[in-house]
C-alpha cells in the first residue's frame, strides 16, 4: 500500500525540473525531448544562431569521451542537462560545458551490437538493454528505480532503440535477428514498467494477415523486429512504427507468400495496441531489407491539397509518401538503382522479381539501401534526405546439409562485391532525386553511415563514409563546411540553444564533440570569475577592460 | 600491485585504445579489471557486423582500410586469449571473463570439436528421425533451434533431464544414454546454435560447393568470353586466366570474376603543374593521396589538384551493373574448365 502511494505522489508530484511530455509536441529549440527531437521524426530544426553565413567559423565548445563502443545514440536535451548511451551504459552530462553529472552502468549478456538512447517523462529516463530489458532511471542522480524483462535474450532479443512517451505511457520495440523469433511492440508503465498492451508484428491463425504465410509455425518465429522509434501524431492518436525483416531472413521459399506485417510501417492505436492500417515496403522479403526506418510525419501540399503525409526512405531502396491517415500510398518511387522488383502492386507496394531470390547457385543483386540513421524533412526546402548505399553483391540460398545449414535463420552466404555510398535530397511530392552526394565506391560492403540534421540556418548537417562531418546546403547539396573528425561519424546530429548559443552535437566514435560559434573572446576572460581572479592574484591587463557584456555575440544571421 | 597492473597493461597495449590504460596511477587494478571486462563485452553475437569492424579495428573511413578482409573475431579473441595466457593469472582471469561473457552473448560454441563431431553421430542414431540430421526439425519433431530447453541449458541440465525422460505425452520416448554420450549431443547442439545464430548472413566461403554453382553453360559463357563481355580485350585462358579455377575455391571465383581486387591508381597534377602518380591512399569528397613510385605518401585536398584516375576494374564495373544472372552462370561454368 505504501508503495502504490508513493507511486501515486510520484504521478502527481509537480516536476520543476523534469520534462513535461508536452514538450514533444513542439518543434525542439531550448530543448531536444526525445530521440528524433519531436514526435514528427522530421529532425528539422528551428534553430538558425548556426546558419549558412556562419558554419565556416563553427568551433569547438567541447568534447565528452566515453571511452567505449561508437556511440549510436541521438543525446536527448532536457533544462541544460544532456542524456545519452552505449548499451547498458547511460550518462548525464552538463550541456554547456560537456562535464558528467552521473554514470550509469550495468551488467548482464546479451547483444551490444548497439543502443539509440534513453527516453524521458517527468524526472525519469528509460532505456532499453542488451539482454532485452527496460530499466527506469532517477534523471538527477542516475539511480535505478526499476528493471522488467521485455523477452529471452536466450533467443536474441535485445533493445536498442529509445522508447517513445506517448501519453504518459512508454512504446519500446525489440531487436533481435539471430534467431527466428516472433517480434512486438509493447506499451509499458512508467511508473514501474508493466504491460499495458502488446502488438505482434505476425499474426495469429485465423486473424487478418495469416494467409500471408504458410503455416503457424512459419508465423509464430516470422520476425518483423520493430527496432527504431518510430512517430505519433496526437490528432489523428496514431503512432507510425516501422517492422523488420521476415524470418528465416534469407531462405524465402520456407515461408511462401507476403508475410504480413514484416518490412511493413503501421499504424497503432496507443490506447489500444490495435493496428489502424498497414502498408507493407517489401512483400516477402529476402534480402533483409527491414522497413523499420523512421516513418516521418508532416503536413504539406499534395497536388495542390494540404494533406498529413508520412515519408519513409526504406531500407529497400524506395521512398514511400502515404496519407498518414489511411496509409493509402501516394509516392513508391526507388531513390537508387535496384533491380529485385518487378514494379508496384496496386496498394503502391513493390513486386519481388522472384527470379532475383536467393539461388543455390547464386543471384547477382544490385540494390539501394539505407539503415538506422535518421533521415531528415526540410519543410522549408521540400526536400527528404536519406544516407544510403548502393550495394552489389551474390546472394546464395544453402541446401540442407551444407554449412551455413538453410533452415537456419540466416538461410544463405553472400559474396558482397561493390558499394557506394550516397546521400540524397528526394521531393517529397515526385519521390525524384533533386541532388545527390556521392562518396568513393569500396569493395566489398559499406555499412558506415550517419544520421541527418536539418535546421532554419539552411543547413544540412551529417557525416560522410570517409569520416568527414559535413554542413551541406539542403537546396544543392553544395558542401558549406566539413572537417576530419578522427574517426568514423557514428552517430546522428542533433541540436539544441542553451542561455542564447545553439550547440550542435556529433557523435565519432567515442567521442561526442558540441560545436558552435566563437564567443566573443573577451567573454571567456578571467576577470569574470573574481573568487578565482583574487584566488591565482590573475593580473592580465586585458581582463580589467571586460566582463560587462551580459550576453556573448555572434555573428548574426543573413 | 605495480607489477600486476603492468601485466594488464601489456595485454592492453595490444589494442587500439591502450592509451587509456597508461593511467595507471590513477587507477586501481580492479578498475582496470572492470573496463577490461567491459572492453570485452563489446562485439556481441556477430561475426560480421560493421559495428564490431569499427569498434576493434578503427572506422572503414578509408580506401585502403575497406579493402581489407574483415579479420575474424575468433581469432582477435584467440589472439587476446594467448597474450592473455602468456602473461598472468590476473590476465587469464579477463580471458576466463570473457569466455563466459561470449556464453551469456549466444556465442553457443564452447566444446572441443571431438565431442561435437561425436555428438552429431549419436545424434543421427537417436534423435535425427524426428528432430531432423542438423536439429532444424523434421516431420515429427520440433525445431530444436527455437527450443526453450536448448536454449537455456547449463552443461546438460536441462537437455539431459528431456533426453532421459522424454515427453510422453507429446510422443517423444525417453533414451538410456550415459552421461557421456549425452554431453556430446549437448556439445552438438550449442554447436548448431552458435552455427545457426546469425545476425548477418556468412559470407560465402570455400566449403560452397563448386557443383551448386554449375548451372550455366560453357560453350555461351566462352562465347560472351570472348564477345559481349568483352572479356578477351584484357584476359586470355592461356596466359592471366591458366588454370584460374584452380586457383579459388568456387564461390571466390565467381566473385572474382565479377569484381576482383585491384587498387586504382591516379595522376595528381598540382597547381603548378606537376605531375604526381601513384597508388591511392585516399579518396574522399574532399582529400586525395597517394603513394608515389619511391613511396612517399603526399596527400592534396581534392580540389586544389586536378585527379586522373586509372581504375583497372572499371570495365568490370560496367559489366557488373548490368549482368544477368544467366550470364554469370556461363561465364562461371565456362571458367570452371580452365583448371
Amino acid at each position: 500500500m505504501r508503495k502504490l502511494i508513493v507511486l501515486l505522489l510520484w504521478a502527481t508530484a509537480v516536476h520543476a525540473q523534469g520534462l513535461n511530455p508536452e514538450a514533444l509536441l513542439k518543434p525542439p529549440t531550448t530543448t531536444w525531448p526525445t530521440y528524433n527531437g519531436d514526435y514528427t521524426g522530421r529532425r528539422f530544426s528551428p534553430l538558425t544562431q548556426i546558419n549558412q553565413a556562419n558554419v565556416r567559423s563553427l568551433t569547438l565548445a567541447w568534447a565528452f569521451q566515453t571511452h567505449q563502443q561508437a556511440m549510436k545514440s541521438t543525446p536527448l536535451e532536457v533544462n541544460g542537462i544532456l542524456y545519452f548511451t552505449v548499451p547498458n551504459q547511460v550518462w548525464a552530462v552538463d550541456a554547456r560545458t560537456g562535464r558528467q553529472i552521473w554514470h550509469f552502468e550495468r551488467d548482464s549478456g546479451g547483444n551490444f551490437l548497439a543502443n539509440r538512447g534513453v527516453a524521458m517523462y517527468k524526472d525519469r529516463l528509460f532505456v532499453g538493454t542488451p539482454d532485452a530489458h527496460l530499466i527506469c532511471l532517477d534523471a538527477r542522480t542516475g539511480e535505478k528505480i526499476w528493471d522488467v524483462a521485455v523477452a529471452d535474450t536466450a533467443f536474441g532479443y535485445y533493445i536498442s532503440m529509445a522508447p517513445l512517451v506517448v501519453k504518459g505511457h512508454l512504446i519500446v520495440g525489440v531487436s533481435g535477428d539471430q534467431t527466428d523469433i516472433k517480434a512486438f511492440l509493447d506499451c509499458r508503465s512508467p511508473i514501474d514498467g508493466h504491460l499495458i498492451w502488446r502488438w505482434y508484428s505476425t499474426p495469429k491463425p485465423g486473424q487478418p494477415g495469416a494467409n500471408t504465410w504458410p503455416n503457424a509455425d512459419a508465423m509464430a518465429h516470422g520476425g518483423g523486429t520493430t527496432w527504431m522509434t518510430g512517430a505519433y501524431d496526437p490528432e489523428l492518436n496514431l503512432i507510425y512504427w516501422g517492422t523488420g525483416n521476415p524470418h528465416p531472413v534469407l531462405s524465402g521459399q520456407v515461408r511462401p507468400g507476403a508475410n504480413l506485417y514484416t518490412c511493413s510501417i503501421v499504424a497503432i492505436n496507443p490506447d489500444t495496441g490495435k493496428m489502424v492500417w498497414y502498408f507493407q515496403a517489401s512483400p516477402h522479403d529476402t534480402q533483409d531489407r527491414d522497413a523499420n526506418e523512421t516513418p516521418v510525419i508532416f503536413d504539406a501540399d499534395f497536388n495542390g491539397k494540404p494533406r498529413k503525409l508520412l515519408g519513409q526512405a526504406s531500407r529497400n531502396g524506395y521512398f514511400f509518401l502515404l496519407d498518414r491517415a489511411t496509409g493509402k500510398a501516394l509516392v513508391s518511387a526507388p531513390y537508387g538503382p535496384q533491380n529485385w522488383s518487378e514494379g508496384l502492386n496496386k496498394r503502391g507496394e513493390p513486386i519481388p522479381n522472384l527470379k532475383k531470390q536467393p539461388q543455390p547457385s547464386g543471384t547477382l543483386l544490385d540494390g539501394t539501401g539505407t539503415n538506422w540513421w535518421a533521415p531528415s524533412f526540410d519543410p522549408e526546402a521540400g526536400l527528404f534526405y536519406v544516407n544510403g548505399y548502393r550495394t552489389i553483391l551474390v546472394s546464395y540460398l544453402t541446401r540442407n546439409g551444407s554449412e551455413a545449414n538453410n533452415s537456419d535463420h540466416q538461410g544463405g552466404v553472400v559474396s558482397p562485391l561493390w558499394s557506394q555510398a550516397l546521400l540524397a535530397a528526394i521531393d517529397y511530392k515526385t519521390g525524384k532525386i533533386k541532388w545527390q552526394h556521392k562518396s568513393p565506391a569500396v569493395i566489398g560492403y559499406g555499412e558506415n553511415g550517419s544520421g541527418i540534421l536539418t535546421t532554419a540556418g539552411h543547413l544540412l548537417i551529417t557525416g560522410d563514409i570517409s569520416g568527414d562531418l559535413v554542413a551541406l546546403d539542403p537546396e544543392t547539396g553544395k558542401t558549406l563546411w566539413h572537417v576530419y573528425a578522427g574517426g568514423s561519424v557514428t552517430g546522428c546530429p542533433m541540436t539544441y540553444e542553451l542561455n542564447g548559443r545553439q550547440y550542435l552535437l556529433t557523435a565519432v566514435d567515442s567521442v561526442l564533440y558540441a560545436w558552435a560559434l566563437p564567443t566573443d573572446p573577451h567573454h571567456l576572460e578571467v576577470s569574470q570569475q573574481p573568487s578565482l581572479t583574487s584566488t591565482i592574484g590573475a593580473t592580465n591587463s586585458r581582463s580589467t577592460k571586460v566582463g560587462s557584456r551580459a550576453s556573448p555575440r555572434y555573428p548574426t544571421a543573413p | 600491485m605495480g607489477g600486476r597492473a603492468w601485466i594488464v597493461q601489456i595485454v592492453w597495449f595490444t589494442r587500439r585504445s591502450s592509451v587509456y590504460y597508461c593511467e595507471l596511477d590513477r587507477r586501481t587494478l580492479s578498475d582496470l579489471e572492470e573496463s577490461a571486462k567491459s572492453r570485452l563485452r563489446i562485439g556481441g553475437p556477430t561475426s560480421y557486423s560493421s559495428s564490431r569492424y569499427e569498434l576493434l579495428f578503427g572506422g572503414p573511413n578509408r580506401v585502403d582500410n575497406l579493402m581489407k578482409p574483415i579479420p575474424n573475431h575468433k581469432g582477435l579473441y584467440l589472439i587476446l586469449f594467448v597474450a592473455a595466457c602468456c602473461c598472468a593469472p590476473s590476465a587469464l582471469n579477463i580471458a576466463q571473463q570473457s569466455a563466459a561473457i561470449k556464453m551469456r552473448q549466444g556465442l553457443w560454441h564452447e566444446y572441443p570439436a571431438a565431442k561435437v563431431k561425436a555428438g552429431r553421430v549419436q545424434f543421427q542414431k537417436t534423435c535425427a528421425f524426428c528432430h531432423g540430421p542438423d536439429a532444424n526439425g523434421g516431420d515429427t519433431g520440433p525445431n530444436l533451434m527455437r527450443s526453450n530447453v536448448v536454449r537455456h541449458d547449463e552443461n546438460g541440465n536441462l537437455i539431459g533431464h528431456v533426453i532421459r525422460n522424454g515427453f510422453p505425452d507429446k510422443g517423444m520416448p525417453a533414451f538410456h544414454l550415459s552421461s557421456d554420450q549425452i554431453m556430446n549431443i549437448v556439445a552438438f547442439l550449442r554447436y548448431r546454435l552458435d552455427e545457426s545464430d546469425r545476425r548477418s548472413p556468412r559470407h560465402a566461403g570455400a566449403d560452397y560447393s563448386a557443383a551448386e554453382l554449375l548451372v550455366g553453360n560453357v560453350q555461351a559463357g566462352k562465347a560472351f568470353f570472348n564477345g559481349a563481355g568483352k572479356c578477351s580485350t584484357c584476359h586470355s585462358p592461356e596466359g592471366d586466366m591458366k588454370g584460374i579455377a584452380s586457383k579459388y575455391p568456387a564461390t571466390e571465383l565467381q566473385a572474382v570474376f565479377l569484381y576482383p581486387k585491384g587498387r586504382p591508381t591516379a595522376t595528381v597534377t598540382d597547381a603548378s603543374g606537376k605531375e604526381y602518380s601513384g597508388r591511392i591512399r585516399l579518396l574522399t569528397s574532399y582529400d586525395v593521396a597517394i603513394v608515389d613510385g619511391e613511396g612517399w605518401y603526399r596527400s592534396w585536398p581534392i580540389r586544389s589538384v586536378k585527379v586522373q584516375l586509372h581504375d583497372p576494374l572499371a570495365a568490370h564495373r560496367q559489366l557488373l551493373f548490368k549482368l544477368t544472372d544467366s550470364e554469370m552462370h556461363n561465364i562461371f561454368a565456362y571458367l570452371e574448365t580452365l583448371k
